[in-house]
């Protein structure tokens, strides 16, 4: 008994507990902080206990040793007290209570500060550009060697009375990469509805492949020739990467398309195809926002677009102005960001401000 | 107004998902989640069925016209159609109305996914070595300086990871890992900040309704 | 000269039977080759080595059958290492179909270890040693909520127990309570949600497994420190296994490191027919 008591004796508590509405959240969090028990090395962790009246406490937490601090799961009407427990095998020793502490939910997410100015000064020059397009500026954009030889491409297969085969990957509907591939699969519908060259579409997610389908259909009508729009040109494959691999690889030998398109998002299949259909003889456009697959399609294909040429790809086919503007408003936020990597660099480098906790 | 409506309800969801981002209230919250799970999940089911109904049009068309290689579309609905009953009739496990077990040989879902699909697409898998192989050879060709710069990086990477590499020169191996510690991470960090910047721009332009090719039959 | 120029065409079938034959000469007469283990599976090793007793180790088996060959062996040594240091095991998939995978390592592995057990002290106890928690939709939302309550996000396990009845669960509750999450994605990427949601927002730390295709992807990851280490492909399976074997003294079959044999052929003549096509192609051109 004396020992025990000798023990707890010798056990300090923890000290300078506050506790605040844990921010940015939706409510129902309270974060508790607390100084370390001088004792802390020899603590097996620390209690954490709540009470609504400051007389009757409850455990609601446990955490390890060298922690100070943790969140607690409240109801944001009450009012809470909180006191921390050293705990040394059964020694317990008590800071004192703290409090009330209520939890509410916020309206704004304070940890995403850097991610809201971000977004805002993208935004703003994406937008800008695309308005100053509207007045009529015209803009330079260079030349991306696989959307210019699109033409070619089509007139190719038309010349050899042979088939397009279209992949929009195997993304879904929410992709980005898939909706950059739907915004080019109309512009190169279009031109097979006018040289009346044979489309083959095979799609892999129900949703992509109903959208998928009214765009071809759609572009068949735009340029005057509905009645050639085959309804079975744009059709439902697998949902099963390798089996969608192995069925547009059997498309491929059985019907020969003269020209393929990969554009979307791929995965490891991504070789099967390009390589079987280089196999095929078949002149070869890819493109995909999966930066793994890009060596495949490099190696395999004719013309690869890497990383935003795929977005751009739509902007340079219809050589709208605005959709131009938005590229223009892209490149000028790299230029922004690389400015902010080197001064970045620079200070990190050379001053001991901690410029990365900035973007936390 | 045919376009009209799908513009609005486009820039509604996306401006609902951009302020559900920055916005941690449970109203909020509760709302964007409803779309996302729900409102998506219900969507993916309905063209589900539209796919399959495609599916199931496309291969009775090939076998009703006797189009080139027309067995192998009697093959597939046969397929779907035996693995379709045995799921929605023999359940998970073997577990429904249907019986799925004849003495020792079992037939259900599970036992149908492991030994067809599983060994099929590890098959399909393994078929990458193959073309690896054949597409290095074809492509890693000393045409130009960025050729070059290419094969001699694969060549240390290639080597750099074996065992035999080690034994040809220590420090190979920690060669190997530098190139993909550092060039390698450099270039795709690189790609990464282009693919983000270009999907912010196309998702802004499809929510302001100013990219409208997807709605089909024009751009902007 | 007509040897070169037919040396810069070689046929792909000539290249796929050569390359089988290697493999298939590699499979029918195995060797392990010893690897050299680099610092990011190194440091994942250490790290589920120094798991204390009241924490616990989250595996991930999320990897399909494509990439079973080069994730599973993961598994395999990861496991058998956890278990040799007693270290208590929750495992989960976030997919559905791969569950069946997951099932299967588990299975193998404990009952490789009960083998060797002399009492039900010595054994490995569902519910005690180890939970498997099974799958619950979608894959983000188990992710989140596990910071909460694991047994709230898996009320029930695989099997159908309540979870919250299993006394292994009576003490992991949920992040705070685990020491290292292990994510063997494969190619489905949940290596990643697991630093962006689990680790950004609860601190969790992650530790990856993933093929050789993506190895490339995340290796920012592990610079920045979001992953604790890293195993990429046959070859860190290969470098975990060897560590486990000199570190743990585990002595069960090597199955990545046997692959090696098999990668180093496949690597070699690859590099073969390179070096072919690319002499063929200097003579013919120079020729020209």
């Amino acid at each position: 008994m004396i020992i025990m008591i000798a023990v707890m004796s010798a056990l300090a508590p923890p000290s300078g507990v506050k506790a605040y509405d844990t921010p940015g959240d939706g409510g129902s969090s309270i974060t508790i902080e607390w100084q370390l028990s001088p004792d802390d090395e020899d603590v097996d962790g620390y209690e954490i206990h709540r009470s609504t009246d400051n007389v009757t406490f409850e455990k609601v937490g446990f955490v390890g040793k060298g922690i100070a601090q943790t969140e607690d799961k409240t109801k944001d009407i009450e009012r809470y007290f909180y006191r921390i427990a050293a705990v040394r095998d059964t020694a317990r020793a008590y800071s004192p209570s703290h409090g009330p502490f209520s939890s509410s939910a916020q309206w704004f997410s304070t940890t995403m500060w850097n991610v809201l100015i971000g977004f805002i000064v993208s935004s703003f020059f994406i937008i800008f550009y695309i308005y100053r397009a509207r007045k009529g500026r015209s803009l330079f954009i260079r030349k991306i060697a696989g959307l210019s030889a699109v033409d070619d491409a089509v007139g190719r297969a038309t010349e050899m009375g042979k088939p397009i085969l279209y992949s929009l990957g195997l993304g879904q509907i929410d992709a980005i990469a898939t909706i950059a591939s739907l915004n080019i699969v109309g512009e190169v519908a279009k031109k097979c509805a006018e040289f009346e060259t044979k489309f083959l579409c095979p799609t892999f997610d129900p949703v992509v492949y109903t959208v998928s389908r009214e765009i071809v259909k759609q572009s068949y009508s735009t340029v005057g020739k509905p009645d050639r729009y085959d309804p079975n040109s744009v059709f439902y494959l697998a949902a099963s990467s390798m089996a969608y691999a192995s069925g547009i690889c059997g498309i491929m030998t059985r019907e020969r398309p003269a020209t393929n398109f990969w554009i979307g998002s791929f995965g490891a299949e991504s070789l099967i195809l390009a390589e079987t259909g280089a196999a095929m003889g078949a002149i070869q456009i890819a493109g995909t926002d999966n930066v793994t697959q890009l060596p495949f399609f490099i190696t395999a294909c004719d013309y690869t677009l890497i990383g935003e040429e795929l977005y751009a790809a739509s902007a340079y086919i219809s050589k709208e102005p605005l959709l131009l503007g938005a590229i223009k408003g892209e490149d000028f936020i790299k230029v922004i960001i690389v400015g902010l990597l080197l001064v970045g660099s620079v200070i990190g480098l050379v001053t001991k401000f901690q410029i990365l906790s900035l973007f936390k | 107004m045919k376009k009209k409506i799908p513009l609005a309800l486009v820039f509604i969801a996306g401006v609902s998902g951009l302020v559900a981002a920055f916005v941690p209230h449970p109203i909020v919250k509760a709302g964007d989640e409803i779309m996302r799970n729900d409102v998506l999940r219900i969507i993916q089911s309905f063209a589900f069925i539209l796919a399959l109904s495609s599916l199931v049009s496309v291969h009775t068309s090939k076998i009703r016209t006797r189009r080139h290689k027309w067995p192998y579309s009697i093959v597939l609905l046969a397929s779907f159609l035996i693995t379709s009953v045995i799921g929605l009739g023999g359940g998970v496990s073997g577990k429904g109305i249907l019986p799925t077990q004849i003495g020792n040989f079992n037939f259900n879902i599970q036992t149908i996914y492991q030994n067809v699909i599983i060994a099929l697409s590890t098959s399909m898998f393994a078929l990458l070595a193959f073309y690896m192989a054949s597409a290095s050879y074809r492509a890693f060709r000393i045409r130009s300086f960025e050729a070059t710069l290419l094969l001699s990086a694969a060549f240390i990477v290639m080597l750099g990871v074996l065992p035999i590499g080690d034994a040809i020169s220590h420090h190979l191996p920690a060669f190997a890992q530098w190139i993909l510690d550092v060039p390698n991470a450099a270039g795709q960090r690189g790609i990464a900040f282009g693919i983000a910047l270009g999907g912010l721009a196309t998702a802004l332009k499809i929510v302001l309704g100013i990219e409208r090719s997807w709605l089909g039959g024009g751009g902007a | 000269m007509k040897l070169f120029e037919t040396l810069t065409r070689i046929d792909r079938r000539i290249i796929f039977l050569a390359l089988g034959g290697l493999i298939i000469f590699s499979l029918l007469f195995p060797r392990f080759l010893k690897v050299r283990v680099f610092p990011p599976v190194t440091k994942l090793y250490e790290a589920i080595d120094k798991i204390t007793p009241d924490k616990a180790l989250i595996l991930d088996i999320s990897y399909g059958p494509q990439y079973q060959a080069e994730c599973e062996p993961m598994a395999y040594t990861v496991l058998r290492h956890a278990f040799k240091n007693r270290t208590k095991v929750l495992a989960l998939s976030l997919y559905a179909e791969y569950l069946g995978l997951a099932k299967k390592v588990l299975d193998d592995v404990i009952a490789e270890y009960n083998r060797n057990a002399t009492s039900r002290a010595d054994s490995l106890i569902y519910g005690r040693d180890y939970v498997f928690l099974g799958w619950q939709p979608p894959p983000i939302i188990p992710i989140l909520g596990m910071g909460e309550s694991i047994a709230g996000v898996y009320q029930v396990d695989y099997y159908g127990n309540q979870t919250d009845t299993l006394p292994l669960m009576k003490h992991i509750k949920n992040y705070n309570n685990v020491d290292i999450l292990v994510a063997l994605g494969g190619g489905t990427g949940s290596e990643k949600w697991w630093a962006q949601f689990a680790q950004r927002k609860f601190g969790l730390r992650v530790g990856a497994g993933c093929s050789a295709v993506l190895g490339a992807d995340y290796y920012p990851y592990y610079q920045s420190g979001q992953f604790t280490g890293m195993m990429v492909g046959v070859k860190g399976a290969a470098e975990y296994e060897e560590l486990a074997s000199s570190r743990a003294n585990i002595t069960a079959e090597r199955v990545a490191s046997e692959r090696m044999l098999s990668l180093t052929y496949a690597h070699l003549i690859m590099i073969a027919f390179i070096v072919i096509g690319n002499i063929s192609y200097f003579v013919t051109r120079r020729k020209k």
